[in-house]
């Protein structure tokens, strides 16, 4: 399970993405980003390694082709 | 007939009396520009009201319905659109200072389609900044109000839509959903909205928020003028990668079969009762619905609810994930030029990791198998639209907003067609929907049960007090 990051954790991060944010803006940003990867930690638990993903590549779309 | 009469009218009336030459499109026309200045300084649905335009288009339709050029149900009806939309030569903002003076070269697919149907713009609608976070309180464009009580919102992020609709500043709207974004403001506005399945509607031309999630779609005041929008805007497009090459059917042939027998799977357990759960009011009200479907021949199902319990985490986290990377530079760049709601929750996806997306897509696989296998047993499902009727912007506690079950996302997540019809009112006469969800390219169904609701009661006929 993901742990909560810290705000100078984000605040690395932050800089690591490019993104030149206030430490208010950071601050206010922390909740958020702390529940949203709670969340994305709590699906890992129900998925088998047989799964995959909803969105793959697919080398050729039958419906794309256009008549000859 | 009276002025506001005249306003209110559906599409589908609207549609009779301009061939029985009752009134003009230039008199429906000029009906909603008059409202629109009477009014919308009230509620703030419109961003850009494109008025000559408008009226330069009715003209027209007006020679052209009496030379018996028919083009169709929609000729000469006035529309507005949520300004997500691209639109030639038409200012469209997303509700955002990053696109306040930007305007389009192209028409999106869907508005392309609407013209050919003969409609008449009348404007673009605001909504929740990119269609993402809360009501815009730092926007260069005000906030969109609840026509029913203006201390509401309006719900979102087609607000706009809603709004216009319910105050009856236009026939018809586009809304688009990403998690809810046509079905909540329908709700909590009174009004109804459809999200077609993901492909039924090019997105081609619309502002994406989140590619995978993002549907564009109709709303109006009744289901039969959903069924009506819809029909012209749905097909294949080519240039909408996601667009489904599928037969677009009549979609009001089987508006009017009934509903006897059919199978309506209520997904209460594990779900309603999350969290700080549904409203009780809404829950109440909602019961009263499917007491209603079953006096009309449909039986009620129970079912587990736990699968669309999770599919607001797997929705939530594509969602932020998609989003971030549609506007990254932009927030690289000039993230001030976003309102704080919006910018917040898209930054929200530049702190998950790629196997965090990812988990959430194969998490998407899962819950589409789990919900519809239920369709085994059941043809629709059913739940309220949104778990609490429109909260007073004073009150707004966006944290609060994570903790109720959210009853909009899963459709998102399987891409199955769900339509919101009013269903009753709180005790401060606020709206609340009825949401149906139906099998992937069954929007039918959805109108045939939705219909069946709406005209066993008398909810789509009240009216706001302006």
């Amino acid at each position: 399970m993901a742990t909560d990051i810290t705000f100078d954790e984000l605040r690395a991060k932050a800089l690591q993405a490019g993104l030149e944010l206030a430490d208010d803006d950071l601050l206010k940003l922390l909740p958020g980003v702390n529940r949203a990867r709670k969340q994305a930690a709590e699906l890992r638990q129900f998925l088998s390694d047989a799964t995959e993903p909803a969105a793959t590549f697919t080398a050729l779309k039958v419906d794309k082709v256009s008549p000859p | 007939m009276t002025a506001d009469d005249l306003s209110y009218l559906t599409i589908s009336e609207a549609a009779a009396g301009l061939r029985r030459k009752e009134f003009s499109p230039l008199e429906l026309t000029k009906a909603c520009l008059a409202r629109i200045e009477a009014i919308d300084g009230k509620l703030h649905s419109f961003i850009t009201v494109t008025a000559d335009r408008a009226l330069k288009q009715a003209g027209e339709a007006k020679k052209e319905l009496h030379s018996g050029n028919d083009r169709g149900p929609l000729h000469g009806i006035p529309i507005a659109l949520k300004d997500l939309y691209m639109t030639k030569g038409i200012r469209t903002t997303c509700h955002s200072a990053v696109l306040e003076n930007w305007t389009p070269d192209h028409d999106a697919t869907a508005v392309a389609k609407l013209q050919e149907a003969g409609t008449i713009l009348l404007g673009k609608l605001g909504m929740h900044e990119f269609a993402f976070g809360g009501p815009s309180v730092d926007a260069p464009f005000p906030a969109v109000k609840n026509p029913w009580n203006t201390a509401h919102i309006p719900g979102g992020s087609s607000s706009g839509s809603g709004a216009a609709l319910a105050a009856a500043l236009c026939y018809g709207a586009l809304g688009s959903d990403t998690g809810g974004s046509i079905r909540t403001p329908s709700s909590h506005c009174g009004v109804v909205g459809i999200k077609p399945t993901y492909g039924r509607v090019s997105r081609y031309g619309v502002v994406p928020l989140s590619w995978s999630l993002d549907h564009a779609g109709p709303m109006a005041r009744s289901v039969e003028d959903c069924a009506i929008l819809l029909q012209a805007i749905a097909g294949y497009d080519a240039k909408d990668p996601a667009s489904a090459n599928v037969a677009v059917p009549d979609f009001r042939a089987q508006l009017k079969d009934g509903i006897k027998g059919l199978r309506v799977g209520v997904p209460r357990a594990y779900w309603f009762d999350e969290n700080k759960g549904t409203d009780p009011e809404t829950e109440a009200v909602f019961n009263a619905a499917l007491k209603i479907l079953e006096s009309l021949g449909a039986v009620i199902v129970e079912i587990d609810g736990k699968a669309f319990s999770i599919a607001r985490k797997a929705n939530q986290t594509i969602l932020v994930c998609e989003a971030y990377a549609t506007h990254e530079k932009t927030l690289q760049a000039t993230p001030m030029k976003f309102g704080s709601s919006v910018r917040r929750r898209m930054l929200e996806g530049a702190f998950l990791s790629a196997a965090d997306y990812i988990t959430a897509q194969r998490a998407r696989s899962v819950l589409n198998d789990q919900i519809c296998a239920n369709f085994t047993c059941v043809d629709v499902f059913a739940t309220p639209s949104a778990p609490r009727p429109p909260e007073a912007f004073e009150s707004m506690d966006p944290n609060e907003q994570n903790l109720r079950p959210n009853f909009t996302n899963p459709f998102n997540l399987t891409g199955l067609p769900a339509i919101s019809v009013p269903c009753g009112f709180t005790s401060g006469n606020l709206p609340i929907g009825l949401q149906i969800a139906a099998r992937p390219f069954e929007e039918a169904t959805c109108f045939r049960v939705a219909y069946a609701y709406e005209q066993a009661t008398e909810w789509h006929k009240r009216r706001p007090t302006l």
